[in-house]
């Protein structure tokens, strides 16, 4: 856990950039830092392995008051990640990778085995070990650095910025594979970033931040998406967070109704393996849009409502066997739960 | 120099001891300088990149000494070290070569981007260490461009030495020059352009060796 207690760090120029900062980061959960450029991320996080040394207050490790562990050591014992990834050059990824467990003392065989294995947990291919960095792409690189941050298993991660330098696709994925990684090893993760996109999907905490490292508001990223705490932070927050912040919600609370039963005068057509092939009706046949409860967002399943030329989506299992029926006033009634208002008299349909 | 064809072959054929033995000499007196001087310049060169203010005052000296013509460095240094000895050539060679690999030894270690630099530090790096282990071998590419301008600066000025008595190949130039008799001076200076050539080679080499990583679109500066 990393407690700012007040803490601020002034340059010498006079420049201000972080101001009496309090700020909790709970261990084993991701904490996302946003806002604007020159708000004082990348100071908040430097502040945490003393590469910036505050001016005023403390930053707590685990209780512990950073400046009085020594630099060096403190850094070996925590990961770190950039927006270049700065590799080093004159190293092959393998020994990129190898750099805290060489600079911890452990034995050479050790230590490539232990990089070895890194490079397999951020998907790089085993032969990728023996290039240098010039002959990595883009996003490669970054899985390098993130493999490097861990190679140690530090409990702490600072990134800044670790994916914004990568084209929008690479970034998506290397965003998946962070959330993939993080439920694997639940670290104490310090993120930052100026993409509010990157916040909601990564973050368990979001910090909005603004000038002089303000905190604008601290909240999960559905509350934070429907609940603004005043217009600036609503306006960082962009439009559309409404229906972005039901991408954060489960499709699963949406009462169904069973297949056999007609929507509307149509009814669901199924293939022998139980998958929707369309609703017939009206002299007519019209094709289906589906869902799944178990895996899909509320925002999905408002999608596929909105798609479906009949009104109501198909509620499908893993397999893509469809399970029930989602009418639209159902996936509304859902909204409305959100909300905490009484259920629509229309949908009867038990929850 | 009338009538007298530029080069008489049995003249080389006859003299084969005599000019592997100047080249021998030639080659310690102009490359042993170069080696000091990287040896000196590597040091030195880090001590300038942890501590900047001692970069200027250094750069600044050797540079003066490179703007002294040598022949006059030599004999300020004849009083000291002697008439024709190894020494008198090679203390103001080794000067030169670290006016020049000084400035890219700093230049190099100065070259690693910065990201690069501080992720070394927040990796735990102390500055020694991380000068050492991070910048030092990033700045091969450059210590081996300023070694191959020193290399051949050095073999080229070590001709001058001839004149006070110490000059390697360079006493071909003089002693051809005195009897009118070109042959010593076309094998001086063939000896001279392929002793250059032969230590651009080893450089490259060793740069390919040593800096794998370095690539072939590495640019590097001076
Ligand atoms: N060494 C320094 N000397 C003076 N001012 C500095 C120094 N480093 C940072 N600052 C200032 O401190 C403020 C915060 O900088 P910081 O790098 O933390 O911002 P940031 O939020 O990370 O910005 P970005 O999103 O652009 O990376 C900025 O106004 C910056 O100009
Ligand atoms: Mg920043």
């Amino acid at each position: 856990m990393i407690r700012f207690d007040g803490a601020g760090k002034r340059h010498p120029d006079g420049t201000i950039a972080v101001e009496g900062l309090d700020l909790t980061v709970p261990a084993g959960r991701t904490t996302v830092l946003v806002g604007p450029s020159g708000c004082g991320k990348t100071t908040i996080l430097r502040m945490v392995n003393r590469m910036v040394e505050p001016t005023s207050g403390r930053v707590l490790l685990d209780g512990t008051d950073v400046t009085e562990l020594e630099a060096a050591k403190l850094r070996r014992g925590i990961g770190y990640v950039i927006q270049q990834a700065g590799l080093f050059p004159h190293r092959k990824v393998i020994d990129n990778i190898a750099t805290v467990p060489h600079l911890l003392g452990w034995d050479r065989k050790k230590a490539r085995a232990r990089a070895h294995e890194m490079l397999e947990l951020v998907g790089l291919a085993p032969e990728t070990a023996k290039r240098y960095p010039f002959q990595l792409s883009g996003g490669q690189q970054q899985r390098v650095g993130v493999a490097r941050a861990l190679a140690a298993d530090p409990p702490l991660l600072l990134m800044d910025e670790p994916f914004s330098a990568v084209d929008p696709v690479v970034r998506a994925g290397l965003q998946e594979e962070l959330l993939r990684l993080q439920s694997e090893l639940n670290k104490t993760v310090l993120f930052v970033t100026h993409d509010i996109e990157e916040a909601v999907r990564l973050g368990d905490q979001i910090v909005v931040l603004r000038e002089h490292g303000r905190i604008g508001q601290v909240a999960d990223p559905a509350t934070l998406l429907a609940a603004p705490a005043d217009e600036q932070v609503a306006a960082f927050l962009g439009r559309d967070r409404g229906l972005r912040g039901l991408g954060l919600r489960p499709a699963g609370s949406i009462a169904l109704t069973p297949l056999d039963e007609p929507f509307a005068g149509w009814r669901l057509e199924l293939d022998e393996a139980g998958r929707a092939t369309g609703w017939t009706g009206h002299g007519e046949h019209r094709p289906a849009a589906a869902f799944d409860p178990g895996a899909d967002t509320l925002r999905t399943a408002l999608d596929a409502t909105v798609l479906s030329p009949v009104g109501a989506a198909v509620a499908v299992d893993g397999d893509g066997r469809a399970v029930g029926i989602a009418a639209r006033a159902a996936v509304l009634d859902a909204l409305d739960a959100l909300h905490a208002l009484p259920p629509r008299d229309e949908a009867g349909h038990g929850r | 120099m009338d009538g007298e064809p530029l080069v008489r072959w049995y003249w080389i054929g006859d003299h084969l001891g005599y000019l592997w033995g100047l080249l021998a000499d030639h080659a310690v007196i102009s490359l042993v300088p170069v080696l000091i001087g990287l040896l000196l310049a590597l040091p030195l060169g880090l001590l300038c990149t942890r501590f900047p203010r001692l970069y200027q005052p250094l750069a600044a000296t050797f540079n003066v000494v490179y703007a002294l013509p040598s022949l006059a460095v030599f004999v300020v240094l004849i009083p000291y070290t002697g008439l024709a000895t190894q020494a008198t050539v090679m203390i103001p060679l080794t000067c030169y070569a670290l006016a020049v690999l000084l400035p890219t030894t700093v230049d190099g270690l100065r070259a690693v981007p910065d990201p690069v630099r501080q992720a070394a530090t927040a990796m735990g790096y102390g500055p020694w260490r991380r000068l050492t282990a991070v910048e030092l071998p990033s700045a091969v590419p450059y210590v081996v461009a300023g070694l191959r301008v020193a290399a051949v600066s050095s073999i080229s000025l070590a001709s001058v030495g001839a004149l006070i008595g110490r000059g390697g190949l360079g006493y071909l130039f003089i002693d051809g020059f005195q009897r009118t008799f070109p042959t010593p001076i076309v094998a001086g200076i063939v000896l001279v352009a392929l002793l250059a050539l032969v230590t651009d080679g080893v450089l490259l080499l060793a740069r390919r060796v040593l800096a794998p990583w370095a690539g072939r679109e590495t640019a590097v500066r001076r």
